[in-house]
């Protein structure tokens, strides 16, 4: 198994179909990433389309460089023009922009970079042994196991980066709801298709994901046309020097840890963990002074930690085939679409593919490293690009992309619709991610809980005498009120 | 009525929308079923519990009076009228005339003054993405004015 996986993950390299593939997407994951609004989740739903005549690796490995790519390269424009180009570098911005006025643009970006590499490099080692002995204990799992899991996951979308608790949460079981819309699956009973046969399967994720994320993001792009951005001049990117190394390397390694924990979390993504990083480095931090004013373990925090959710945010979307972010939504969807079905069978029938995979996802680590040392300034040109040129150019490739997906028209209106819906839910405050979230795993719950219930002739409650669902079901339940019961207990010692 | 109150009205009425659809739908026989659940059951709990968190979200707006969100700038209004156009335009003429137009208008709504440069994306796109997709990744267009012709 491990001769195996070495030799998976080493044939990406002497690959050069694939490497080219990864080369090409790099540039394009980091221009993804620049471009404030457009971030890895647009960018993958965009793209998806392009990867359905791909081979099955190539078209994940596209889907996965531009994750990584762009969950750094939003930190260039965090840092020149304090806007944030994916929600993952918001947290660059509070140290990288007070760094870069004073003029050390380039020391920032140098600490950006490395950190980001060192986060990513690390996040992929994780997945490399986590996976398969997660994909062990998953052997081992039932109805009342997944049922559970994906109660917990969907629990999760609570805590997810945007919108309130209350609001992830009605939005995660509107995407659970979207999932019902078709025929049932073991009566065959036809829900909310109003005599639209087109709808028989359910909706397909593409069009769906194009609408909540690109779309979506195109209306709320529009209220940002009279923005003028202001830039930071740099004049080339500085790797950090030995001092720095002795200021940051404690922070890189907590924030790798952190990343990577809080990207296996199932519905948590790189957003939270760097926002989590950034907290932890200030609070770990001998000059918690600096921070707001260019602190450099400020950046290091939050990049490391951003880039480490990457791969972290693969374990469980691969192994459980639950997400654990909007653009991990959008990796599973390709990955289904490519027949690779999630789960403990691709980790012992697809054991190749699988480690290509993570080695593309090495590779591209390493690929938006020199770029991001080299080309970093010409790239934070490509954010100055004009709103009114760029939005009009997604509006066509969603279009294209959400028709060419299944030849259907129906999937342009969808994505359409779910565009406006998407902009509306984000105007009042709801995040779009737990919709598409919802959608996913609406499937897994109804049919596990069927299942479970015939399994146990109808008695629900012995889900409950099943140690590992017990333990799911538990953790969701904290995940859901332990904050409450925490804040209670606070005041009633208080 | 607050506007405020508006969101959790809607999505209240959404639900029970949703319960009384599913209240329509085809039972199955006992058999098929068994100890498992009719088709209606499970968008019906879902419906039940987004109406008790909507009555959570209420309530948390109650206690904390957000500001009523402010109403978009005719940018926003103007692109969704524009998917709209783009709709009639796919319907009745073809779906490329109707991407033309709307990246052209979109982007003088957007604030482009120069007329050719909206005129030269809204063509240069649409024609870089029509040769890639049915060169490359060789799928085919619906019909309409413009794809008949191309077609045959």
């Amino acid at each position: 198994m491990f001769e195996q996986a070495i030799s998976a993950m080493a044939s990406v390299v002497v690959d050069p179909y694939l490497l080219g593939l990864i080369f090409a997407t790099t540039i394009l994951g980091v221009i993804i990433g620049v471009l404030p609004g457009l971030g890895a989740t647009t960018g993958a739903a965009l793209l998806l389309p392009f990867t359905l005549t791909m081979d099955p690796v190539h078209a994940i490995a596209v889907l996965a460089t531009i994750y990584v790519s762009a969950t750094f390269a939003g930190s260039i424009t965090a840092i020149l023009i304090n806007t944030p180009g994916t929600s993952a570098a918001a947290a660059t911005t509070f140290d990288g922009y007070p760094l870069a006025q004073k003029g050390e643009a380039g020391r920032a970006l140098g600490i950006a970079v490395i950190s980001s590499t060192v986060g990513g490099i690390f996040s992929v080692l994780i997945l490399c042994f986590a996976a398969p002995l997660l994909a062990r204990v998953a052997y081992e799992f039932r109805s009342p196991e997944y049922f559970a899991l994906t109660v917990f996951g969907l629990s999760m979308l609570a805590s997810i980066s945007a919108g309130g608790a209350v609001k992830n949460l009605i939005g995660g079981i509107f995407g659970v709801w979207l999932s019902t819309i078709g025929a049932e699956r073991v009566t065959g009973i036809e829900r909310f298709m109003f005599g639209n046969y087109e709808l028989y399967e359910g909706l397909h994720f593409v069009p769906i994901f194009i609408g909540l994320f690109a779309i979506s993001e195109l209306l709320v792009q529009s209220k940002t046309v009279d923005k003028i951005i202001k830039t930071v001049s740099m004049k080339a990117v500085k790797l950090p020097t030995l001092e720095d190394y002795k200021k940051i390397w404690k922070t890189i390694l907590r924030s790798c840890g952190i990343g990577t924990f809080i990207g296996v979390l199932p519905a948590e993504g790189a957003t939270v963990a760097s926002m989590i990083g950034y907290s932890e480095a200030r609070r770990w931090s001998k000059n918690k002074k600096e921070f707001g004013k260019g602190s450099i373990e400020g950046i290091a925090g939050a990049e490391a930690a951003n880039n480490a959710a990457t791969g972290g945010a693969m374990v469980p979307t691969m192994v459980l085939g639950i997400p654990g972010s909007g653009t991990t939504a959008i990796i599973l969807v390709g990955l289904m679409v490519h027949g690779l079905r999630p789960g403990v069978y691709l980790f012992t029938e697809q054991v190749e593919k699988v480690y290509q995979i993570f080695g593309s996802m090495f590779v591209a680590n390493v690929m938006f490293m020199l770029m991001g040392l080299y080309a970093a300034k010409l790239f934070a040109r490509v954010s100055l690009v004009p709103t009114q040129i760029l939005w009009p150019i997604v509006f066509a490739l969603s279009v294209i992309g959400a028709y060419a997906f299944q030849g259907q028209l129906l999937d342009v209106w969808l994505a359409l619709i779910f565009g406006v819906i998407g902009f509306f839910a984000r105007r009042h405050g709801f995040s779009v991610a737990p919709i598409a979230v919802g959608l996913i795993l609406g499937e897994m719950v109804e049919t596990n809980l069927q299942h479970s219930l015939k399994m146990f002739d109808g008695a629900w409650w012995m889900i409950l005498t099943q140690p590992l669902a017990l333990m799911f079901l538990v953790f969701a339940f904290l995940g859901l009120c332990g904050p409450m019961i925490f804040s209670w207990i606070t005041k009633q010692k208080d | 009525m607050k506007n405020i109150y508006l969101v959790p009205l809607i999505l209240s009425i959404f639900s029970l929308a949703v319960i009384a659809i599913a209240l329509q739908l085809d039972t199955s026989p006992e058999m098929i079923v068994g100890d498992s659940m009719q088709a209606r059951s499970f968008p019906i709990f879902l419906m039940i519990l987004k109406l008790i968190l909507i009555g959570i979200l209420s309530f948390q707006f109650y206690k904390n009076n957000p500001k009523p969100v402010a109403l978009e700038k005719y940018h926003t209004w103007g692109s969704m009228f524009l998917f709209l156009l783009f709709y009639l335009l796919t319907v009745y003429t073809d779906m490329f005339i109707g991407i033309f137009v709307v990246i052209f208008l979109m982007s003088i709504l957007w604030g482009e003054r120069r007329i050719w440069v909206a005129f030269l994306t809204a063509t240069i796109t649409p024609g870089l993405v029509f040769l890639l997709f049915d060169y490359v990744l060789k799928i085919r267009f619906p019909r309409g004015i413009l794809m008949n012709l191309y077609y045959g």
